[in-house]
C-alpha cells in the first residue's frame, strides 16, 4: 500500500508539474471559460445597451390627419430624426448621413387607409454599415413598436363596430378568437407546463451531461497516455520496471495518479463552464435559474451514485485503454497522436447523443451506438436523471465488463515485456499486412 | 555457496534478429565483472534480461540461485539496475527523486533517512538535490542515477555503461565511486562497457562479448596474457578474430 502511494504521489507531481499539463487541463478550463463568458457578457450588454439606445429615422410622405396620432406615438419615448425631402430616393439619401439604422417609410395615403378600414403600409429600410447584430436586430425594435401600435389600433376600431352594431362581444376573443393553452404530462403528472419549456430544460441537462463525460475523458486519456510516454521519453520507465514493486502497482499507481489528476481538470472545466454560464447568460437569468425539481425530474441520491460510479468506471477504462496505446509510442506527442482515435467512440455517440434518443434513431446506426462502450456512459447518465435505475444498472454494466476485459490486457502488458518493446511504425504495420 | 549470476545457454531473439545466440557466464558473490563488446553485441539485452525488463528465447538466467523468469519480483529485491540511457523524474527535485526511490527499500535493514544519506554522499551533489532535475548537467544526472543505484546496497549492482557520454570529471568521479563503493559494501557489481580501459580499471573478471557469443572470459591480465596483448582492446580484437 505504501508503493502504491508513493507511484501516485510522484505520478501526480510530475503531471500537475509538467507546464502542459498544469496549464492545459487545469489553469486554461478555469481562465479560458471565465474569459469566454466575460467576453459574451460584455457583447451582449453592449448589445443591448446599443439597441436600448437605438435611433431611427422617419419619413412621412402622408399629410392626413391620422398620421399625426401614429407619429405622436411614435416620437414618444424613443430617438427620432425627421427626414425633411422631396422624394423617397431624397429621403434614403439624408437617412444615410444620419447615424440611425432604420428608415420609417409612411406612404401617402397612410390615413385615408385607416379611415376607410383598407391596409396602411408602412416600409422599413435598415441601413447595414457593419452587419452587426444590433443593425440588424434594429428594424425588429421598430417593427415591435409598430406592431403594438397596429394591435391597439385594430381593437379601438373593433370597439367602435361593436359599438355600432350595439353588440356585446370582447374586441381581442374578435381579434384572436381562438386561444390555445399547454400542458406537460411525466410520469403521470399533469404539469401546466408546455412542453417546449420543459425541453429546452432537459436538453440543457442531456447536453451538460454528455458534454462534461466527454471533458473528463479526454482529460483522462491525455493524462494517461502523457504519463506512459514521459516515462518512456524521460528513460525513467526501465528503471520504474525493475523497482522491487508488482507491475500491477505500478499499473494502478499510473492509473490513480491520472484519475486524481484529471478528475481536477473536469472539476476545473466544470467550475470555469459554471461561471461561463453564469456569466454568459447573465442578461437572462431565466435560462440559469429554471430547475428540473419542479418536474420530477434530476437526480436524486440513488442516482448520483450512479452517475459518481458511472463517471469512475468510465474514467478507469479510458486510462487503460490510453495506456495499452501509448505504449506503442515512445514520445509524448505520438502517444496524444495514437490515443486521438479514443475521441472518435467517444465523440461520436456525445454528439449524437445530445440531440438524439437512442430509441428514435435508425436500427443499424442504434445497434453501432450501442456497441460502443462510452455510448453506455452517456445512457447511464441519462437514466440516472430520468430516474430509470435499473436502464442504468445494465448501462454500468455493460461498461464495466468492457473496462475489466481493458484493464486485463493493460495488465497483460505492464506483465511483459511489450511495454518496453512495442512500437508502432508503419514499417511494422506493413509487415504486419504482409504476413497476412 | 551459489553464484551470484549463473547464465546458461541464454538465447533471445527480436523478431529474425537473434540478439543473444546462447551466451554462459557466471560471476562469483562480491565480484565486480564486466561484459565488454561492440555495439550491438548483447551486452544490453543480457543485462536487461538479469534485471527482469525482458525474458529470453531459451537458457536459463539466475541471481543468488533465483530464476529470473520464473520468480521476477524476488529477484527484483537483490539487483538495482542503472540503464545506459537512464532518466529521472525531471519535473522532482533530486531529493525527491531519491526520496521517491528509497520509499521502495525502507524494509528495516536501512531507513529512508538511511538511504537518503548514503545517495548524498555517493552522489556528492550536496545543495543542488534541492533543485529540479530537469537542472542537471548530464553528469550531475548520472551521479544522481549512480547513487539511486546503490543507496540501498544491493546484492547485485547491474551498471550498463555507466560513463557512457559524461565528460572525463564526471567520468572519472562516477568511474572512483562505484570501485570506492563495491569494495567497501562488498557489493557483487555487473558492468556493461564498450570502454576497455574502464573496465580493465573496475573489473575483478570480464567477458569478451561479440554477436551474441561470449568469445572469451577471465581476469584481465589472463585475457592480455591468452592473446598476448598489451590492453584489452587487443585482446578483444584477438579474441573476435580467433573465434
Amino acid at each position: 500500500m505504501g508503493n502504491l502511494r508513493s507511484l501516485v504521489v510522484k505520478e501526480i507531481k510530475e503531471l500537475v508539474r509538467d507546464p502542459k499539463i498544469l496549464l492545459g487541463v487545469v489553469l486554461m478550463p478555469l481562465i479560458m471559460y471565465p474569459i469566454m463568458g466575460s467576453a459574451m457578457s460584455i457583447s451582449q450588454q453592449s448589445m443591448m445597451r446599443a439597441m436600448a439606445s437605438a435611433s431611427f429615422a422617419v419619413y412621412n410622405e402622408d399629410e392626413g390627419v391620422v398620421v399625426d396620432t401614429f407619429l405622436e406615438y411614435v416620437y414618444t419615448n424613443n430617438t427620432v430624426h425627421t427626414i425633411e425631402a422631396g422624394s423617397l430616393e431624397e429621403a434614403i439619401m439624408a437617412f444615410q448621413e444620419t447615424n440611425a439604422s432604420t428608415l420609417l417609410y409612411v406612404r401617402e395615403g397612410y390615413s385615408e387607409n385607416v379611415t376607410q378600414g383598407v391596409k396602411a403600409n408602412l416600409k422599413l429600410y435598415a441601413n447595414l454599415k457593419s452587419l452587426s447584430i444590433v443593425e440588424t436586430e434594429s428594424p425588429n425594435a421598430v417593427s415591435g413598436l409598430i406592431n403594438l401600435y397596429s394591435y391597439y389600433l385594430s381593437i379601438s376600431k373593433i370597439e367602435g363596430y361593436i359599438a355600432e352594431t350595439g353588440g356585446a362581444a370582447e374586441p381581442d376573443a374578435i381579434r384572436s378568437p381562438i386561444r390555445t393553452t399547454s400542458a406537460s404530462i411525466i410520469k403521470g403528472n399533469v404539469l401546466e407546463v408546455s412542453p417546449s419549456a420543459i425541453f429546452s430544460l432537459v436538453m440543457n441537462q442531456s447536453i451538460t451531461l454528455p458534454m462534461m463525460t466527454m471533458l473528463t475523458l479526454v482529460f483522462a486519456i491525455q493524462m494517461a497516455a502523457t504519463s506512459i510516454a514521459l516515462e518512456k521519453e524521460e528513460k525513467t520507465l526501465e528503471t520504474l520496471m525493475t523497482l522491487p514493486v508488482g507491475r500491477m502497482t505500478i499499473l494502478g499507481g499510473k492509473l490513480a495518479g491520472s484519475i486524481v489528476v484529471s478528475i481536477f481538470g473536469a472539476l476545473a472545466s466544470m467550475l470555469g463552464f459554471g461561471y461561463y454560464m453564469n456569466s454568459a447568460f447573465a442578461f437572462a437569468p431565466e435560462m440559469t435559474s429554471m430547475t428540473t425539481e419542479g418536474f420530477s425530474l434530476g437526480l436524486k441520491p440513488f442516482g448520483v451514485a450512479l452517475v459518481g460510479i458511472n463517471i469512475f468506471i468510465t474514467l478507469v477504462s479510458a486510462l487503460a485503454l490510453a495506456i495499452c496505446l501509448s505504449v506503442f509510442s515512445d514520445s509524448v506527442r505520438g502517444a496524444q497522436s495514437l490515443t486521438g482515435v479514443l475521441f472518435i467512440p467517444i465523440f461520436i455517440p456525445a454528439l449524437i447523443l445530445m440531440f438524439s434518443d437512442i430509441t428514435m434513431l435508425p436500427e443499424t446506426v442504434r445497434w453501432i451506438l450501442l456497441a460502443i462502450p462510452y455510448t453506455h456512459s452517456i445512457l447511464a447518465s441519462k437514466a440516472a436523471f430520468l430516474g430509470n435505475y435499473s436502464a442504468a444498472i445494465g448501462n454500468i454494466a455493460y461498461i464495466t465488463a468492457f473496462t475489466v476485459v481493458v484493464l486485463y490486457i493493460a495488465a497483460r502488458i505492464f506483465s511483459t515485456e511489450r511495454i518496453l518493446t512495442s512500437r508502432f511504425t508503419l514499417d511494422g504495420l506493413r509487415n504486419l499486412l504482409k504476413r497476412r | 555457496m551459489d553464484n551470484a549470476i549463473e547464465v546458461e545457454d541464454l538465447v533471445k531473439n527480436f523478431g529474425r534478429v537473434e540478439a543473444l545466440k546462447g551466451a554462459s557466464f557466471s560471476v562469483r558473490d562480491r565480484e565486480v565483472y564486466g561484459i565488454i563488446g561492440p555495439n550491438g553485441a548483447g551486452k544490453t539485452t543480457t543485462l536487461r534480461i538479469l534485471s527482469t525488463l525482458i525474458s529470453p528465447t531459451s537458457g536459463v538466467a539466475k541471481v543468488f540461485g533465483v530464476d529470473v523468469v520464473k520468480e521476477p519480483v524476488k529477484a527484483r529485491e537483490m539487483i538495482s539496475y542503472l540503464p545506459e540511457e537512464a532518466g529521472a523524474y525531471q519535473n522532482l527535485s533530486g531529493h525527491e527523486y531519491l526520496e521517491f526511490m528509497a520509499e521502495f527499500y525502507d524494509n528495516g535493514s536501512m531507513s529512508i533517512e538511511d538511504l537518503l544519506g548514503e545517495a548524498k554522499h555517493i552522489s556528492g551533489l550536496e545543495e543542488r538535490l534541492d533543485d529540479r532535475i530537469k537542472g542537471y548537467s548530464k553528469g550531475m544526472k548520472r551521479r544522481l542515477l549512480l547513487a539511486r543505484a546503490l543507496m540501498m546496497r544491493p546484492k547485485l549492482a547491474i551498471l550498463d555503461e555507466p560513463t557512457s557520454g559524461l565528460d572525463v570529471l564526471h567520468a572519472v568521479h562516477v568511474r572512483q565511486t562505484i570501485r570506492d563503493y563495491v569494495d567497501k559494501q562488498g557489493v557483487t557489481t555487473l558492468i556493461s562497457s564498450h570502454n576497455m580501459l574502464e573496465v580493465e580499471y573496475l573489473c575483478h573478471r570480464v567477458a569478451l562479448i561479440d554477436e551474441g557469443v561470449i568469445v572469451a572470459e577471465g581476469s584481465p591480465s589472463e585475457l592480455k596474457d591468452k592473446f598476448s596483448a598489451e590492453n584489452l582492446e587487443e585482446a578483444f580484437m584477438e579474441a573476435t578474430r580467433l573465434g
